[in-house]
């Protein structure tokens, strides 16, 4: 099993979304993160007022898959969140060495 | 020898569950009776065939069953605790131990949640005057069996040593609990999933009501309520229907969650909705329907708690310190123990618009009204007509109660409440109790709406909980305030009409409502306009990439104005501040207030959105759409227009943009394409170049043509929204004007090896500048200037030089650029004789602007560096 973490731009997310349901996959955690680093934030001026957006609002998309569609997986996360401009994001793959669910203990592939 | 009471459980379990799978066909008030009938028949039947009772010497030490709390009101829902009390007279006997374990023990081996206590009476007053929580299920207490003089001894000496002396107490006891258990119960997660015992509204407050009658008038049944004048005969009866729904909704609650439950979780609305019968009607969800009606139910359980509560003069009055100040200016009302009344029922049959004007007062004034009054509004409100509707003074004190910021009283939600609000804005009925089943929603759609006004009125006070300090000041420089206030009513009210799109519907009823008033049409148009475009700017934050400027000039198009944009954000933040904390977050107001500002920025500036930049575009599209021989081609060119930018069709003339569709068609894989004209009149060249995008791809071409020797004297580039360069170049034909189609074929090679970077054009210039020498101080009055702008734009910075022209001038301003890691995204460059004047918008690698200080200063540095010195 692999975990896929995406961190997008929020308006890619219906997208991203759409793209995964074509293959299939419906469940994902979503949450509302937010960006701080080398895309830094900036100033905006309202009548002489300085409004500083210190980060960047950005979507985690966050799930667990077989191994065997892992690839597909990443390919239309990717093909999805791609504008071509700087700040489409990361996608993350992480190894994940066992799932269970809390109600039934079913375990490994089931229990995703 | 089977024990007795093996009989007595098991007829016990199949007349419960005989009871249980009828509950459907009865009146849940029946069930509750029979179902509190047959567990007393149970205990009568255990005390009679007791094999402990003989043991226990009833006439030495008489004692007795009593059913306590719901039990004993005979409220016993499917799964209800039972509560009872074992009570004797003298002391507890060592055998009551055993009495339990023959009475309760099968009890709780059916899985019946049993709360047994053994006490003595001494011991029972002792407990309950300490402590209230074992005082209130007593006050509820009924006698089951064994000696009855037991029971009233009890409430004898309850009422004598407790009741009597601490009564102020007590009672002051339950309405601070009720305040604690209202205040944590309003909160969000119980409104969509409400609890219907603790909740607002919910049983307790039902439960409340009759203690404190019990306590202070000794009355036994709820019916007394209303003989005693606590409510009318009207009221007491939506009491009890209102009752019977919740304990309906309970019932059936316990029944599908198998257990004792309160509370109504997403799983449960559902099926509930369903087994009850609810069904889809007019574009609302059976459970939408449901929820609404027990939304109904509670809150008006709530309404006349609270009234209850305060005839009774347990809600803290108002600070009387200003009486003086309170003078009524409306002919027929008065002011009595700091609330508004009418001087009688007369006035208001004399003069309906009073009930309307009542609240106008009670917002000036800052009171509110009395129970009676709001009575009398409530049961009169059918003479608000037209007449009342079309009342200039009306209307004055309707604006007034929208605009005031008052947030001791709630005036619009008694407005609403009364009824008085639906009979001067029938339109509004369609939303009253409106559920929308989901976990966004968090209030019906009416006391949403009324929410979102008290929201726009905070802004700036103590009182704005937006956390965004911007609302403060933007709503500070409104001049029409109301409109958006009449927007931020109006705002949802299309969702009580069955069309899809509630905004448009809406925009339609706001202008109905308003020219009734007699709006002027300027004040309609604003408040339709802004009801019908209430979602744009929250969606185009969280669903548009705000940082392509397109989106802030899609948004500035529709919007046009910027006191209409500064009154859409707000109603936009209000909106989403009053609809739940899943609608409303630091990360949202980020994006929202991105693009407010954004958009703003453009409307202020005006030459991307004005209204002539929007009909020369329209103009320009139209033309080329017209230039398609078929419909295909029409559909390619469409979709060609939509990815060009703004500021490329504003400045391009149609035959231009046609030439370069073109190119851009031809383009497939290659890096770049372009197009070359000569102007034989003015003796120039002009290149049309069209190129994937790429960091450095400008100062590659200036580059290149400074080492072919063409002289450039224009320039201008574009980019589109999908990455395309336009770089469009006038230029001095070469010298070699024989040869000048080979020098093209020279410098389309030399720029594709620039390109792929086989080609170092930085070294080949320097060697070349060497042999010419070119760059010469130069003899000057007036020195280069550098000029970096981070106000103009939103989106990018801008560099404006003032400088001499020089051969390789372009490339190593360009050059300097990028470097410096800077991306040109727009340039336009003017030679006037040898003063040359260039403008570049650009952004750094990662698609911000450059505004930092520091960055600033390294900008200027580096393109100084490059031009030449003035001596």
């Amino acid at each position: 099993m692999k975990k896929i973490e995406a961190i997008v731009k929020p308006f890619k997310l219906d997208d991203i979304k759409e793209a995964l349901n074509e293959i299939g996959i419906q469940g994902m955690t979503i949450s509302e993160v937010k960006g701080y680093g080398r895309q830094k934030g900036h100033k905006e001026i309202y009548r002489g007022a300085e409004y500083v957006v210190d980060f960047i609002p950005k979507i985690k998309i966050e799930l667990v898959v077989d191994t065997a569609i892992a690839d597909q997986v990443v390919e239309k996360i990717r093909d999805a969140a791609n504008t071509g401009k700087i700040g489409d994001g990361k996608i993350f793959i992480f190894s994940v060495e066992e799932a269970i669910r809390v109600r039934t203990g079913e375990k490994g592939i089931d229990a995703i | 020898m089977d024990h007795p009471f093996n009989h007595i459980s098991d007829t016990l379990k199949q007349r419960r569950e005989q009871l249980i799978s009828a509950l459907s066909e009865m009146q849940p008030i029946d069930f509750m009776h029979r179902h509190a009938g047959i567990l007393d028949d149970y205990f009568r039947e255990s005390f009679e065939h007791s094999l402990v009772g003989p043991k226990l010497a009833l006439y030495k030490n008489p004692y007795a069953m009593i059913a306590l709390g719901g039990y004993g009101r005979e409220e016993q829902c499917v799964h209800s605790d039972v509560d009872i009390l074992f009570l004797f007279q003298n002391e507890v006997p060592k055998a009551a131990e055993a009495l339990i374990q023959e009475i309760i023990y099968p009890l709780w081996d059916l899985g019946l949640e049993v709360g047994y206590a053994t006490r003595t009476l001494k011991e029972c007053i002792r407990l309950a005057r300490k402590n209230p929580i074992v005082l209130t299920p007593i006050l509820d207490a009924r006698f089951i069996c064994g000696m009855s003089i037991l029971f009233s001894n009890l409430l004898d000496t309850l009422r004598q040593k407790v009741l009597k002396k601490q009564s102020r107490k007590i009672i002051t006891w339950l309405v601070d609990q009720s305040r604690e258990r209202h205040l944590r119960f309003g909160d969000s997660t119980y409104l969509l999933e409400p609890n219907l015992k603790e909740g607002q509204g919910g049983l307790r407050d039902y439960h409340t009501m009759l203690w404190i009658g019990r306590i202070k008038l000794n009355i036994r049944h709820p019916r007394d309520l209303e003989y005693f004048g606590y409510m009318s005969h009207e009221e007491y009866q939506s009491i009890r229907k209102g009752l019977s729904f919740i304990w309906n909704v309970r019932n059936r609650l316990h029944l599908t969650s198998k257990r004792k439950s309160d509370q109504l979780y997403f799983e449960n609305q559902i099926q509930l909705a369903k087994s009850m019968h609810f069904k889809k009607r007019s574009g609302q969800q059976a459970v939408e329907t449901f929820l609404g009606k027990l939304h109904a139910n509670m809150d008006f359980m709530k309404q006349q708690f609270l009234m209850f509560l305060s005839e009774h003069g347990y809600v803290k009055t108002y600070s009387k310190k200003n009486r003086y100040r309170l003078s009524v200016h409306v002919e027929g009302l008065t002011v009595n123990r700091d609330m508004l009344d009418f001087v009688s029922s007369e006035y208001v049959l004399n003069s309906p618009a009073l009930l309307v004007r009542v609240f106008e007062e009670s917002t000036r004034l800052k009171i509110p009204l009395s129970m009676e009054a709001k009575r009398i509004v409530s049961e009169f409100r059918h003479l608000i007509d037209n007449e009342v509707r079309t009342d200039k003074q009306v209307l004055k004190g309707l604006e007034t109660i929208l605009k005031e910021p008052v947030f001791t009283i709630d005036v619009l939600g008694e407005m609403l409440d009364s009824g008085c609000l639906v009979s001067l804005i029938p339109e509004m009925k369609g939303i009253v109790n409106r559920i929308q089943y989901d976990e966004y929603h968090v209030y019906p759609v009416d006391k949403h709406s009324l929410r979102t006004v008290q929201t726009v009125r905070a802004f700036g006070t103590d009182q704005d909980n937006s956390g965004c300090p911007i609302c403060g000041n933007v709503w500070k420089e409104l001049k029409n305030r109301k409109c958006l206030l009449w927007a931020a009513l109006l705002h949802d009210i299309g969702k009580g009409a069955p069309e899809k799109n509630h905004a448009k519907t809406g925009a339609k009823i706001t202008r109905k409502i308003m020219a009734g008033f007699g709006y002027s049409e300027y004040d309609i148009e604003m408040a339709s306009f802004l009801v019908e475009q209430h979602l744009l700017l929250m969606k185009t934050a969280t669903r548009r990439d705000i940082h392509d400027e397109e989106t802030a000039i899609m948004c500035a198009r529709i919007i046009k104005k910027v006191s209409r944009l500064q009154m859409l954000f707000l109603l936009t933040v209000a909106d989403a501040v009053s609809t739940g904390q899943n609608a409303w977050s630091e990360w949202t107001m980020a994006l929202l207030r991105d693009l407010f500002l954004k958009v703003m920025n453009i409307l202020k500036k005006g030459e991307l959105a004005s209204r002539h930049a929007v009909q020369t575009i329209e103009k320009k599209q139209d033309t080329i759409l017209a230039s398609a021989a078929t419909p295909d081609e029409r559909s390619r060119l469409a979709a060609t227009f939509n990815i060009m930018s703004p500021r490329y069709v504003l400045t391009m003339p149609v035959i231009n943009i046609l030439e370069d569709i073109a190119l851009y068609q031809n383009m497939n894989d290659r890096e770049f394409v372009w197009h070359i004209s000569k102007n034989e009149a003015a003796n120039t060249r002009i290149v049309r170049i069209c190129a994937k995008d790429k960091p450095g791809l400008f100062s590659k071409i200036a580059g290149m043509l400074t080492l072919n020797n063409l002289d450039i004297l224009d320039a201008q580039i574009f980019t589109w929204r999908n990455n395309i360069a336009l770089d469009i170049f006038t230029l001095k034909p070469p010298l070699d004007k024989v040869f000048e189609n080979e020098r093209w074929t020279i410098a389309e090679r030399n720029l594709t090896s620039a390109l792929s970077g086989d080609l170092d054009l930085a070294s080949q210039l320097e060697k070349k500048m060497k042999v010419a020498s070119a760059i010469k101080p130069r003899a000057s009055k007036r020195p280069h200037k550098v000029n970096v702008d981070n106000k103009s734009s939103s989106f990018f910075t801008i560099i404006e030089i003032f400088t001499y022209d020089f051969p390789g001038l372009l490339f190593a301003i360009t050059d300097a650029l990028y470097q410096a890691g800077l991306d040109i995204w727009v340039a336009k460059i003017s030679t006037n004789i040898d003063q040359v004047v260039d403008v570049f918008y650009v952004r750094d690698v990662d698609g911000q602007k450059v505004d930092a200080e520091n960055q600033v200063l390294f900008i200027k540095e580096v393109i100084y560096q490059r031009l030449p010195k003035i001596i």
